[in-house]
């Protein structure tokens, strides 16, 4: 804080008042692409999901239009769009005035309506039934529910509104008792009552596999897949697109150079490395937001624009390895455990051990080629090894835990031989003879 | 439930638009809800029924009646329509005047909310479920003058089993009473579910009067859908003949067909407005809704997956080729995963990055894994078949 005041002091007024000005912008930046990043702020058109987007908008759209139920469900891995894809089209559907004030929206997600008496009461509450009073709903589950088939049966095609049901999280609706909710969804979609579309989110492929068979005859079989065959240049050019200022940005001048920044670091080959390598994992946008944010958040005043090493820098945080990390942390008698287990595994094929063999395979160890580790007593060993245990790089076999003995119990080792021999290169200053007992064959 | 709330969805400011084409006439015709006034191909059927519960009408005693078949055999639509031409020939005074009665064991929360849904649907009297049953008791066993036939349809039996079984032994009791004049209609989709499910006592109430709905044949499916179109000229002879003969070889059920034929009319829709054809529905357009509602998606889901993702699935069928099982855990499969890594020239992935692939894979459930706790020695299983993983996999 001091420092920057000297540093103000030192510029004129005219820079001063730049550099507010700058300031103010910076924020906004900040805002405009953060609301993009974490708030996941929809885009204008939907992005490689055009297709689905006109089949989902038309169906939909017959429906309010039409009066026409239908059931459908969207299905696509994480972090594919799917909840963008329907939002879009349910802005889009509320645009058009015939639609706005004839349709009724109902929100259902699977991690909240966790069994169907709470999403009965959810429904009942968003459709502003009559048994509802205030914000709470009166009656039994059981009179709910044929209240709420009543009141749908009531309804016709022609005269009553359309109602949109979207399930979120549509697999975790399966698991509720019977079924009930879905089947009666379904059926009013297969049945001349109130017009409904029936809208369900879903990561699982194999969705309807867990319907029941009276369930699954009544959905209508319309799957849109939310996957993209998006290719690596097409990856560039979104990641380009996502870090764009818009043109409407205040300031023009300040936007064409930004603007013109981000395109220059997409050229960039490191840069285009690591996205590669993103890309390479995942094609899903959210761990892309969040690398590029990571990145973002390393804008500051003295760092105006987005650098190809900040970039970097984000993209090493992204895919650290956190065993590896936690091993960094771990003190020489803890290292020369997990050695010990190491070459137990290397001996025995990965045979369950417990402590006394670790204990021994250490000993050996001491006394044979050690000089830098001092010979421990054995209650401190075993202190080191429930250490390991808290942090679960080991863990205990099924079914031994509470029979046996703590130093026979069985135990398996949960790291790889090369994250071992990684971490000990890194080790900092880790004694010599042990790195040599790491590396040597059979301890 | 305030006492007096009438149930109803509010109106819309805009009545809903009529269909302006032949394809959106066709599509409102082919809607599953729009059920015709007679059933094609269920005329046996529909005769069976009726003569049963005519002449139980006519006698005033009672009966019971199971009918069984998959879904989408048109079960539940054959007796409405029973209902619908019996009730139109009570008015005629050609019958004695009856009520009827309906219940779905899937619309209720609980087996015993039976009892309080037909004393609602009879008296019109709210009351708890043992209450309810009480009064139904008393109603069916007591003699009164000039009571009429109640025909009671239970929906999705098999919903109300409960462990002593006392709501469907009340139901098919009932019937047998001297006073109770109640002919009950029992549908479930298995064949045997008197057998399996119910103790003896229940089933021998039951009766042997059974009936069980065969799953649709092509020729059926066909007739089905030219009467449902009714002389609206939309289809192409073969096109139907195609969508009736896939459905029948794989399930015979009817929803099945009119929703492919539903989609089939979009499809030609939008490929008519980018070139405009001859307007009918045609063999390419069946073919491509039939592909949208029967493929399997694990194939394009695996083609779209990420390089990584696909090098895993990879690695997991080199590991169960190496082992011969058909199940690894996930550190043997990262070994073989870093191996074809190294092949294809990509950097290595470190263990983390390893788990998140794989965890992604098992989220879609191309993949089946155990809980994520147990690391590197989680046990990796296949969802999808090896051959279909290398099909996907092969062709780019």
């Amino acid at each position: 804080m001091s420092k920057r005041k000297v540093k103000d002091q030192q510029l004129t007024v005219g820079q001063c008042v730049c550099q507010v000005g700058l300031c103010h912008i910076r924020i906004r930046v900040h805002r405009i692409l953060r609301e993009r990043f974490c708030f996941q702020k929809l885009p204008s058109a939907p992005v490689g999901l055009e297709s689905q987007h006109k089949h989902l908008l038309e169906l939909l759209k017959r429906t309010a239009i039409h009066g026409e139920s239908n059931s459908v469900l969207i299905v696509g891995p994480r972090g594919a769009g799917k909840t963008m894809l329907l939002k879009s089209v349910l802005n889009e559907l509320l645009d058009v005035k015939e639609v706005k004030s004839n349709i009724l929206l109902v929100q259902l997600n699977g991690l909240l309506q966790t069994d169907d008496r709470i999403a009965l009461k959810e429904i009942t509450r968003q459709l502003n039934l009559e048994n509802v009073v205030g914000d709470k709903v009166f009656g039994s589950f059981a009179e709910n529910l044929a209240f709420l088939l009543e009141a749908l049966k009531k309804g016709d095609r022609s005269s009553s509104r359309p109602v949109l049901f979207t399930l979120d999280e549509f697999d975790l609706f399966t698991h509720h008792k019977n079924q009930t909710l879905l089947y009666n969804l379904f059926d009013i979609s297969q049945s001349a009552q109130t017009p409904v579309a029936v809208v369900g989110l879903t990561c699982r492929v194999d969705v309807l596999e867990l319907l029941e068979k009276r369930v699954k005859s009544r959905f209508s079989h319309r799957q849109i897949q939310a996957l993209s065959p998006m290719d690596f240049p097409q990856y560039v050019e979104l990641v380009q697109q996502q870090l764009s200022l818009p043109q409407e940005f205040p300031d023009g001048r300040f936007a064409h150079e930004w603007n013109n920044s981000v395109k220059a670091l997409c050229e960039d080959k490191s840069v285009e490395d690591v996205l590669r390598k993103h890309f390479n994992l995942s094609k899903d946008f959210r761990s892309l937001h969040m690398l590029l944010f990571l990145a973002l958040s390393c804008v500051t005043p003295s760092n105006p624009t987005i650098k190809p090493s900040l970039l970097l820098e984000a993209s090493r945080l992204c895919t650290m390895d956190c065993k590896a990390n936690m091993l960094h942390g771990l003190s020489i008698l803890e290292l020369c455990l997990i050695i010990a287990m190491k070459h137990l595994n290397d001996h025995y094929q990965d045979e369950p051990f417990n402590f006394e063999m670790v204990y021994n395979e250490f000993k050996k160890f001491l006394q044979r080629k050690s000089h830098s580790v001092h010979s421990f007593e054995k209650p401190v060993v075993i202190k080191a090894f429930e250490h390991l245990q808290q942090l679960e790089l080991i863990r205990p076999v099924d079914g031994s835990a509470s029979r046996t003995q703590k130093e026979y119990q069985l135990m398996k080792l949960l790291l790889d031989h090369t994250q071992v021999m990684e971490a000990l290169q890194r080790y900092p200053q880790c004694p010599t003879d042990v790195k040599q007992w790491a590396t040597s064959a059979f301890g | 439930t305030p006492r007096h709330a009438t149930p109803g969805i509010p109106s819309r400011s805009l009545p809903a638009r009529k269909p302006g084409n032949v394809l959106e006439e066709a599509r409102a015709r082919l809607h599953v809800s729009s059920v015709p006034d007679s059933l094609p191909c269920r005329e046996q059927e529909f005769q069976d029924i009726y003569s049963f519960v005519e002449s139980k009408i006519v006698g005033g005693n009672g009966g019971c009646m199971y009918i069984s078949g998959v879904p989408g055999t048109g079960k539940t639509a054959t007796v409405h329509e029973v209902i619908r031409c019996l009730q139109h020939a009570s008015e005629q005074d050609e019958l004695p005047s009856f009520r009827f009665i309906e219940i779905n064991g899937m619309k209720m929360t609980d087996p015993h909310q039976a009892y309080v849904q037909i004393l609602q649907k009879l008296t019109n009297q709210k009351a708890t479920a043992d209450h309810a049953a009480a009064l139904l008791e008393k109603r069916f066993s007591n003699p009164a003058p000039q009571k009429e036939t109640t025909v009671l349809l239970v929906d999705e039996l098999d919903l109300l089993w409960t462990k002593k079984q006392n709501v469907m032994y009340n139901l098919f009791d009932w019937p047998t009473r001297r006073y109770a004049r109640l002919v009950v209609l029992a549908i479930a989709n298995t064949m045997d579910l008197p057998e399996r499910i119910m103790i003896n006592r229940v089933a021998s109430r039951l009766g042997l009067t059974r009936m069980s709905f065969q799953p649709y044949s092509f020729k059926q499916l066909q007739q089905i859908i030219t009467s449902r179109l009714n002389q609206v000229k939309a289809f192409e002879e073969d096109a139907v003949q195609l969508v009736s003969r896939k459905v029948a070889a794989l399930s015979g059920d009817a929803r099945r067909c009119l929703d492919i034929c539903r989609r089939a009319t979009e499809i030609c829709e939008h490929s008519s407005s980018r070139q405009p054809g001859s307007g009918l529905v045609g063999m390419a357009h069946v073919m491509e809704a039939l592909d949208e509602m029967f493929s399997s998606s694990y194939i394009s889901a695996i083609r779209c997956a990420s390089t990584q993702e696909q090098l895993f699935l990879r690695a997991v069928i080199a590991e169960f080729r190496r082992l011969g099982l058909e199940e690894a855990t996930f550190q043997q499969v990262f070994v073989q995963h870093r191996a074809l890594c190294r092949m294809e020239g990509l950097q290595p992935i470190s263990v983390s990055e390893g788990l998140a692939v794989c965890q992604r894979l098992g989220t879609s459930r191309i993949l089946l894994l155990e809980p994520s706790r147990l690391d590197l020695l989680l046990r990796v299983r296949l969802n999808v078949s090896q051959d279909d993983v290398l099909y996907a996999l092969k062709e780019d």
